[in-house]
């Protein structure tokens, strides 16, 4: 079939990632890429190709008006994919879509190509051990997993307006408060420092920040030091459930290497690591190893970065 | 109240073999229930212990799926529903059809718990997609709630944002894993859980009118995992500035 390629997220930065993939794609299924927006068309969006500006919809969402808007407008204009970045609401907006629409949905796709009859994705499964290309017919929904394509840089074409109607919606938002942030972005970080159950005390995180620093890198975490103790912010979690990195260098301090903390690194350029258990996991998806205690490799490794030239 | 949770038997990924050729061998590969899965079911047994009703497992599966199954209901859920499909098919659509079709035959559920994602796949579509298909409410990613008989209160762990919401019942609801802590069923629980009842059904019968959109599973190969592997060694110091210098070596800080 042919048609458009349609592409979403509610974030402005994955937005325009997604976009890239669907000016990549739109040729196979002869048709052009279309950024979806809802209520206006974004200034930090970027993307080639028409502007397709969904009127009715609440801007800012929930996933469950964007997902009914957007059927509404795919119902009437017949695109042959729709990409939606695969974040914590893009999933629903997909997922939704899918069954609205009564058509495949391929989730978390990193690269993704079709032959005008089918599209396939790749994507990592089983905690990123395998990757695995999966086809599905179309017209499909894709969801797209950030951080895999660049931001595309193409400029607006014609904007069109759709009256999408507003939607009724059954969930009532009460509240929202944003997480503590720093000026955390790991995804277009160099180098990262990451700490793991190694460090024994919230106290301890300056020292390997100042090592970060000193590297002229971020700092990141494993899960438990987001999610179950709350010393750093969530954005600061590498993993299948957080964040996935691929930086020049990725040093691990004091983090085991459970499966789904190395999905979220794996494809890092250089992996290094310091743990006290020569045993550890980390060390096989490492790079270089120091087995130590962290609380003298990080002074060690700070003096050695000084003592230069 | 009546309460469904999802669980899922999820490929064991520590467990996983290849061929000499790279391909997993997905086929006879140990299974476990999903790590997240436990935290569904934690938190249904917790809403069961605050208002009372019955707690459901639900499962689609191969065989083995009874495995996980066992330990929703050794954890503490009332009775379990087995769909027999063929596993690991990777496609969220037909999961979500099957386990919309086996909730609508099996009770009248007031909240469906799931987790946010599967630790094996980890796409996070099939819970909004059960939601869709059942017409109920949903909210996806709370690590905190709070349910009455009308309405459930959660907060939503977003990536920038904690959100609290509101929502009519029915509904889905997904949970992230630091929403609780799951418990541990003792032996006897273990031995109490083969008596609970489990109900089967087929996939075949319960989506009779043309099943779900295909996905076709093509390549699927080891990522490749090329590391260099080199210890360094010496005092603390010595293997510091070995890391240091090696660093530099590969270009990778500018330091």
């Amino acid at each position: 079939m042919t048609g458009d390629v349609w592409s979403f997220s509610e974030n402005a930065a994955v937005a325009s990632e997604v976009a890239l993939a669907a000016e990549g794609l739109a040729p196979a299924v002869q048709g052009g890429p279309v950024v979806v927006e809802v209520g206006r068309a974004r200034d930090g969006v970027r993307g080639g190709g028409e502007r397709l500006v969904l009127q009715g919809c609440p801007q800012d969402g929930p996933a469950e008006a964007l997902a009914e808007c957007i059927s509404r407008a795919a119902k009437s204009l017949g695109p042959a994919i729709i990409l939606v970045g695969a974040t914590r609401e893009g999933r629903e907006v997909a997922a939704r879509l899918a069954v609205k629409l009564d058509v495949g949905c391929l989730p978390e796709a990193s690269r993704i190509s079709s032959d005008g009859k089918t599209v396939s994705a790749e994507r990592s499964v089983y905690a990123g051990r395998v990757s695995a290309t999966l086809t599905s017919p179309l017209p499909c929904v894709v969801t797209v997993r950030p951080g895999s394509f660049a931001k595309s840089t193409g400029a607006t074409g014609t904007v069109r307006n759709y009256d999408a109607g507003t939607p009724e919606v059954r969930v009532r938002r009460l509240g929202s408060s944003r997480r503590e942030t720093g000026s955390v972005d790991l995804k277009s970080a160099k180098v990262i420092v990451s700490a793991g159950r190694g460090v024994k005390r919230k106290e301890d995180l300056p020292m390997l920040e100042g090592l970060a620093s000193e590297m002229k890198g971020a700092l990141g975490c494993s899960r438990p030091l987001s999610s179950d103790l709350g010393w750093l912010s969530e954005e600061h979690h590498i993993g299948l459930t957080g964040v996935v990195v691929k930086p020049d260098l990725y040093l691990a301090v004091g983090i085991s290497g459970q499966l789904q903390h190395i999905a979220g690194m794996k494809d890092s350029k250089v992996v290094a690591a310091v743990n006290t258990d020569r045993d550890a996991p980390i060390f096989q998806a490492s790079d270089y190893g120091i087995v130590g205690d962290l609380y003298q490799v990080v002074p060690a490794l700070r003096k050695a970065l000084s003592a230069r030239h | 109240m009546n309460v469904a949770v999802c669980v899922k038997h999820a490929v064991d990924e520590g467990e996983l073999r290849f061929d000499p050729a790279g391909r997993p061998l997905i086929e006879g590969a140990a299974g476990k229930m999903g790590a997240f899965d436990k935290n569904a079911v934690e938190a249904a047994l917790r809403v069961r212990s605050e208002v009372g009703g019955e707690v459901v497992g639900v499962t689609v599966g191969g065989a083995d799926a009874r495995k996980s199954l066992k330990e929703a209901l050794a954890m503490g859920a009332d009775r379990g529903v087995h769909v027999l499909d063929e596993p690991h098919l990777l496609n969220p659509s037909r999961t979500s059809a099957l386990l919309a079709a086996s909730l609508r035959e099996a009770g009248q559920f007031d909240l469906v718990l799931c987790a946010e994602g599967s630790s094996d796949t980890y796409s996070g579509l099939v819970p909004p997609m059960v939601a869709e298909r059942l017409g109920y409410a949903y909210v996806g990613y709370a690590r905190k709630l709070g349910v009455t008989a009308s309405e459930v209160r959660a907060e939503r762990s977003l990536e920038e944002s904690i959100e609290s919401v509101a929502s009519p019942l029915p509904a889905v609801i997904s949970v992230v894993s630091e929403a609780n802590e799951p418990r541990y069923p003792t032996l006897i629980q273990i031995m109490q859980a083969s008596k609970k009842p489990v109900a089967e059904v087929r996939a075949q019968d319960l989506l009779s009118a043309g099943g779900t959109h295909s996905v076709t599973i093509g390549s699927m190969f080891a990522h490749s995992t090329d590391r260099k592997r080199i210890f360094l060694e010496g005092t603390t110091d010595e293997a510091a500035a070995k890391l240091v210098d090696a660093l530099r070596k590969e270009g990778v800080i500018s330091v």
